[in-house]
């Protein structure tokens, strides 16, 4: 398994743990508040949880392999995440129109800027499966 | 499973008739991965024609002694 591959391996699951996180902050603090959706402060702790397992985690990655970790990607490999990356696009294109859906709807601007950032999460997430499947498929 | 391309390579054959050289050092030695290499070899990844051309002079052959297009 290549660097670049572990590398997706452990942002999909920081970003799908985290994602659940931020779902589940959002939906309690709705709750709790009485209100369709939290203010938008309830994006910082996902945002500095984001932060802070993704730097923890590429550092102990690289540590643990450096040499690869330091070499630039392949063309398979910059084949493969453009490949990943354009897809990723259409999932994050997709809730962006969902949430602007909502919002023409509900007209709720607090709603639309989460709905907006699950967009973001679900992209990156769709990102990193997309590279895992690619990585393994070994073609492009 | 995507379907493989048209692309026939040699490379493991020219591996092995190197000395047995690795994929590692085939790897290393084209600027790419190991597990580039095996999909090459594989037929699962048509290398670029500059890794190609790289792939041919490791072996002191022409490009078209190392791929081919099937069919």
């Amino acid at each position: 398994m290549t660097f670049r591959e572990k590398s997706a391996w452990v942002m999909a699951v920081l970003m799908i743990v985290t994602g659940l996180v931020y779902g589940w902050l959002v939906m309690t603090l709705s709750a709790a508040l009485g209100q369709t959706a939290p203010p938008l402060a309830a994006a910082v702790p996902y945002v500095l949880l984001v932060v802070v397992g993704s730097v923890v985690l590429q550092t102990v990655l690289s540590l643990l392999t450096p040499k690869e970790a330091q070499a630039p990607a392949d063309e398979r490999e910059q084949a493969v995440m453009d490949r990943a990356g354009s897809w990723a696009g259409l999932v994050t294109g997709a809730g962006v129109v969902c949430a602007l859906g909502w919002f023409l709807v509900q007209e709720d601007g607090r709603m639309l800027f989460h709905m907006v950032l699950g967009a973001l999460i679900v992209g990156q997430v769709a990102t990193h499966l997309f590279e895992i499947v690619l990585f393994r498929r070994g073609s492009h | 499973m995507a379907k493989a391309p048209p692309i026939t390579n040699r490379v493991r054959e020219l591996r092995e008739a190197h000395g047995g050289m690795s994929q590692a050092a085939l790897a290393e030695a084209i600027g790419v991965t190991r597990q580039t290499v095996i999909a090459i070899e594989q037929g699962r990844y048509s290398p670029s024609l500059e890794s190609a051309f790289r792939i041919s002079r490791v072996f002191g052959v022409g490009v078209e002694d190392a791929f081919g297009w099937e069919g």
